[in-house]
């Protein structure tokens, strides 16, 4: 047998039933792994393994009795640090949050360790989400497992290479931009965001609530598939949430018609484009349909995300007022305001910019001129998705426009960095699913394939994806760790 | 361009203390960002657009029912007075 790190999901769960090891020897050979590999990797902010050890003793218990054990049993989960824990430490990689120890369980979490799932710790992540490399923690960023020199992707971009270098099965990332299938394309992993509203965001730490959703972050298809549907559903601590079918793993939808996105193949790297072609054809080898396709109101997205999401994180992050969270700050030395301005201090360089922005879009005179407009791009370009999904199952284009790059590259020119999620966020704004599967290389760095479908399509997302990634044959395990 | 006057205004009404290093690479940067999004200018104001994607029945709400949180984590940290108390700031 190989490894036992190197496991996929489904196979960790036979494997635990089966008897061929147990859940303790498992989680012992992921720490392991995570022993060797994190010092050069950066991917965990909390690792909790004495957590994990004891979870996994009860699961052998279990199955020595032969108790129920869940579907997902002994099935280790990094989680994305701005998902609340109890009683494990929940930082959003910021300063203001370095010691806040949550006294509940977000859903997701609920859902996963109801279903033998053990979590394992809590992975790195640009602060509160905001960013595409991780270079924005608080903490050392994570470096890409296929190549230390460069980006893993972000915000999730602990939780695309933790799973890419085998530190723990799957992973849970959240995507308000981009955030899951970024990292997922960098480290050439699988990568979801569901519809809005198909899992709970309760216990979800805010940044931009009417565009973000926790997705998985897994290395198969079939991995996805599980997590998802142990993830999904109704939540009564979440309003927007919806109930959603459970997703199928080999059903054939029959024919599906696709069109690439020709202004994602445009402004793209020649080598991005090049490999999205290739897959493209392979969806043709399957029994796809393929056209190309244009979005009118593609152009106004990228400006009207930026406008929404610094605007519901002006107000989001407003709570970090040294009175619900914060630090024992003596009062006497300060005025009202002059107390809050000087805690929020501890805020990072990016999240201090958005929110600046938020309150520059919001404030009198400019709130019709910039986040009303985004508002009523936002609903257009839905429509128009919603038109062009009467036609086509799914969307196609490349995750990211580039491939990963060096760390520093964009860190001091924040358009440039926002322009790498140009191509994700229309999924966030239309609230529509969206997946990023691993398709090629270029130099040895990943490229991710996006697909798209229309809302609560996930099923249709899955079935090409399955069979993409079982006809396309490219390196599946990194050497460079 | 934005002012430091404007820089400083956005900041008080965020309630943010800017250090000397972001208070001078600020303006530069926030400009940036709004000259980019300037571009939704171009897009009509066209008030037949229906602006909320999702729209929430009250019956769809849960009821209002008050039910006790779990205590034991927040008692841990009650002073003997009965405050909170917070971590010291580095």
């Amino acid at each position: 047998m190989s490894n036992l790190h190197d496991l996929l999901a489904y196979e960790v769960v036979g494997g635990i039933n089966g008897g061929l090891f147990t859940a303790e020897e498992y989680v012992s050979s992921i720490l392991k792994r995570i022993e060797d590999v994190e010092s050069k990797l950066h991917s965990f902010i909390t690792l909790d393994s004495e957590g994990a050890l004891s979870a996994a003793k009860i699961i052998d218990r279990k199955i020595r009795e032969k108790e129920d054990t869940g579907e997902l049993a002994g099935v280790t989960v990094g989680i994305k640090d701005n998902i609340s824990t109890k009683n494990i430490r929940t930082t959003c990689a910021s300063k203001i949050l370095e010691d806040y120890v949550p006294s509940y369980d977000a859903t997701v979490i609920k859902h996963l360790k109801k279903n033998g799932a053990i979590i394992l710790g809590k992975l790195n992540l640009d602060e509160f989400g905001m960013g595409s490399t991780t270079e924005y923690s608080r903490y050392p960023p994570t470096r890409n497992p296929w190549n230390l020199d460069y980006v893993p992707g972000g915000s999730s971009g602990g939780s695309g290479a933790a799973v890419a270098a085998r530190e723990c099965t799957v992973s849970l990332g959240s995507d308000t931009g981009g955030s899951i299938r970024c990292p997922a394309s960098f480290c050439s992993v699988v990568g979801l965001k569901p519809t809005y509203g198909r899992v709970s965001r309760y216990g979800l730490i805010s940044y931009a609530n009417s565009l973000e959703q926790i997705g998985p972050i897994c290395r198969s298809v079939r991995d996805l598939v599980m997590m998802v549907n142990i993830i999904s559903g109704k939540d009564e601590m979440d309003n927007t949430s919806i109930p959603s079918s459970p997703i199928t793993l080999n059903n054939k939808l029959g024919k599906l018609n696709v069109a690439i996105i020709k202004e994602l193949i445009t402004g793209s790297d020649h080598e991005v484009t090049r490999t999205i072609y290739s897959a493209s054809e392979k969806l043709k080898d399957i029994g796809c349909t393929l056209d190309e396709i244009s979005i009118k109101n593609l152009n106004y997205a990228l400006p009207s995300y930026y406008t929404l999401a610094s605007a519901e994180a002006s107000s989001n992050l407003a709570r970090y007022d040294n009175i619900r969270y914060g630090f024992d700050l003596p009062v006497e030395e300060y005025k009202w305001d002059t107390y809050f301005s000087k805690v929020r201090e501890n805020f990072g360089e990016e999240v201090k910019r958005r929110i600046l922005i938020g309150s520059y879009v919001l404030s009198s005179g400019y709130y019709s001129k910039y986040y009303l407009k985004a508002r009523r791009l936002r609903s257009l370009l839905r429509l128009e998705l919603l038109t062009l999904f009467k036609k086509y199952d799914l969307l196609i284009g490349p995750t990211m426009p580039i491939p990963p790059f060096k760390f520093g590259e964009k860190i001091d020119d924040p358009i440039k960095m926002y322009l790498v999620d140009i191509n994700t966020v229309i999924a966030n704004l239309a609230g529509i699913p969206a997946i990023s599967l691993p398709v090629g290389f270029s130099n040895g760095l990943p490229i991710g394939l996006q697909i798209m479908a229309a809302p609560f399509e996930e099923q249709k997302l899955i079935d090409a994806s399955y069979d993409l990634e079982n006809s396309i044959t490219i390196q599946r395990k990194t050497n460079a760790i | 361009m934005i002012s430091k006057e404007e820089l400083e205004y956005l900041a008080q009404i965020s309630k943010i203390n800017l250090n000397e290093n972001e208070s001078r690479k600020f303006p530069k940067q926030l400009d940036k960002t709004i000259e980019y999004i300037d571009i939704l200018e171009e897009l009509a104001s066209d008030d037949s657009v229906i602006l909320d994607l999702q729209e929430m029945k009250i019956e769809e709400l849960r009821d209002d029912v008050v039910r006790m949180s779990d205590g034991k984590q927040i008692s841990k940290n009650l002073t003997e007075d009965g405050f909170l108390r917070g971590p010291k700031m580095k």
